[in-house]
């Protein structure tokens, strides 16, 4: 059930709303400027309606929106400039955040944060989401963007609004694996408790979590946690094990917001077509120039 | 009450009966419609000539069509491909291994997927929706400037036989359902993408606000969930529609391995008429696999860079349309 219970959510949706709108991150809103501060146990006065009865499960149906700079970066960081400003002026730069990662590092092995130091230093051109391929999994639930989430018995669907993509979590079918890797992956559910528990396997290794070049491999193994901590909010947590790329398993945990206005729905965000001028444009007629968001002419021009 | 006429409306109840037994139903009182289906056929989408007059075949004639199908592939399967201009194997650009599009027809013994107009055909286009085919195809002849030169479906924007409206094409021809009380979920698996339908309708976006697939919402009639959508882009173009085709589907579970799925356009800016389609779909435990289409677009910049280097030696190239369509 959607209730307004305070103006807290409606700052948030307003946040949430003028993100979407220009396509730029929204700061993280209080209470929980970092991962750290989110409630380790419901204590809202909201919390009975949600917490789940002995027969049956929380209901997570809805809309939902994580509203952070998550995608720009897991890790803490400053607002800085962006290749864009010269077009967009400040709507161009990127937002401000805090970490989303529970104790704020990321633990990279030395060679792969080499690597991750090299995405980063060349995201525009190397970065999967801006090209408007499948972000994968956590990283699609914190794409600047609304999901829905569609409940039954036998499968959780999740519909992102990034790009059209989608999910089916299979709760009937312990202990399945996927016949081939996939962008999104394959996804099993099953209920500890009040949290939906999701394993995420057979990723492909293509994908990253965040535009500063955090990164993985095929090994790459998510734990994602889901609990409704009242009406409108989710606590969600997702632990990263990937053996070929970090020292640790590590965890991320930000809370999804309900998007509780009248109307809220899913519109359409089919990302193909605002990637193809950084796909494709040193290949359109009269190309006159290096316009890689770097600068650079790419190696497949003329 | 006459006695036949009694025992004939005993019969029928007995069959509606028997027939709703055997529909799964929501807690909430609606037939279930969740599932994986598959609508992959060989009837033709429209009524081949060689059956003008005939809206259904016997089982002989079905029979006979399914395996003249089935030859000519075998005969596609082992075909040599020559000649200096013939690119008949690059048109279609799959082996046919490809190509799965079933082997059987519906069960309907229909002679096209199209039931109106009651000829099987689409209908005549309007002058205007003659023109504005024409600038597509005048913009798809055309060695492509950019990527928007190439269709919806080159881009991977929209899959060919994913819609809205579905209906057989090539390969791919699956969907997933998901159903609440509140919302259904239409997941194709060409290209990879989904609709989110209101079950109780809902207001409609503004006229200015378009989508690539339109503005879907639904609403049940009886125990057929109905879905009308409009608002698309000019650029969606079914079958040669406009931005302002409303689409009617209708979804009916018949049984437990089956759901007739049943659309209409109407769209009378680029038709004469409207045009209605019968799709069958059949349950399957199959998984939809992910199209990541986008994401292995490699026919894109080769195009795009073919043209380029065409232009770089002054060669002027008029193939760019399939030879099945010139």
């Amino acid at each position: 059930m959607i209730k307004f219970n305070s103006a807290k959510p409606l700052l948030s949706l307003f946040v949430a709303s003028l993100m979407l709108l220009s396509c730029s991150p929204a700061p993280q809103q209080t209470p929980t400027q970092s991962a750290e501060n989110i409630p380790s146990t419901a204590s809202t006065a909201s919390t009975e309606s949600a917490a789940s009865t002995s027969s049956s499960p929380p209901d997570l149906s809805g809309i939902w929106q994580a509203v952070n700079t998550a995608h720009w970066n897991l890790q803490g960081h400053t607002a800085k400039k962006m290749p864009v400003t010269g077009v967009l002026g400040a709507y161009g730069a990127m937002l401000a955040g805090s970490s989303v990662v529970l104790g704020g590092e990321i633990p990279y092995r030395a060679e792969a944060l080499a690597k991750r130091e090299a995405n980063e230093a060349d995201w525009a051109n190397l970065d999967p989401a801006a090209k408007c391929h499948i972000p994968g999994i956590p990283r699609l639930t914190y794409m600047p963007a609304p999901l829905q989430i569609l409940q039954t018995d036998t499968e959780i669907f999740i519909a992102y609004e990034w790009g059209s993509n989608s999910r089916s979590i299979f709760m009937d079918r312990p202990g399945t694996s996927a016949p081939l890797p996939s962008w999104i992956g394959y996804s099993l559910g099953r209920w500890e408790g009040d949290t939906l528990v999701v394993d995420v396997t057979s990723q492909m290794a293509d994908t990253w979590f965040d535009a500063a070049g955090n990164y993985h491999s095929g090994s790459l193994h998510v734990e994602e946690r889901y609990r409704l901590i009242d009406d409108n909010h989710i606590d969600y947590q997702a632990t990263i094990t990937d053996p070929e790329v970090f020292t640790a398993p590590w965890t991320i945990r930000m809370p999804l917001y309900r998007r509780i206005e009248e109307g809220a729905r899913l519109l359409e965000f089919k990302c193909v077509e605002f990637a193809e001028d950084l796909l494709y444009d040193h290949l359109r007629q009269g190309y006159d120039g290096p316009k890689a968001l770097d600068g650079s002419l790419r190696e497949d021009s003329n | 009450m006459k006695p036949i006429t009694f025992f004939t409306s005993l019969f029928v109840m007995a069959t509606a009966n028997a027939v709703l037994a055997d529909v799964p139903m929501k807690p909430w009182g609606k037939p279930s419609l969740q599932g994986n289906w598959d609508f992959a056929t060989i009837t033709p989408f429209q009524r081949p000539d060689a059956f003008a007059d005939k809206e259904f075949l016997s089982a002989d004639e079905v029979e006979e069509y399914e395996a003249a199908v089935l030859a000519s592939r075998a005969a596609r399967e082992s075909q040599e491909f020559a000649g200096e201009h013939d690119q008949s194997d690059l048109d279609v650009g799959y082996n046919q291994i490809y190509i799965d599009n079933g082997t059987t027809m519906t069960t309907t013994m229909r002679t096209s997927q199209l039931i109106y107009p009651a000829n099987g055909r689409m209908p005549a286009m309007t002058p205007r929706g003659i023109e504005t085919a024409g600038y597509f195809r005048v913009l798809q002849s055309r060695s492509p400037q950019g990527p928007e030169d190439r269709n919806v479906y080159d881009r991977c924007i929209m899959g060919f036989n994913a819609g809205p409206p579905m209906r057989s094409g090539a390969y791919n021809n699956m969907m997933k359902l998901v159903q609440t009380e509140d919302y259904i979920v239409i997941q194709t698996e060409m290209v990879n993408d989904h609709r989110v339908i209101p079950t109780n309708g809902g207001p409609a976006l503004p006229n200015s606000m378009r989508l690539w697939k339109g503005d879907s919402r639904g609403a049940w009639e009886g125990d057929t969930f109905v879905v009308t959508t409009t608002n698309f882009t000019h650029l969606t173009r079914f079958n040669g529609s406009g931005e302002n085709m409303v689409l009617t589907e209708r979804f009916k579970r018949v049984d437990e391995d089956s759901l007739e799925y049943q659309w209409t356009v109407e769209d009378p800016e680029m038709f004469e008429d409207k045009f209605t389609a019968i799709v069958e779909m059949n349950a399957t435990d199959a998984d939809l696999f992910e199209y990541a289409c986008h994401e292995a677009n490699y026919a894109m910049p080769l195009m795009l860079s073919g043209a380029r280097k065409q232009e770089a030696q002054g060669i002027a190239d008029d193939t760019w349309l399939p030879s099945w369509s010139r």
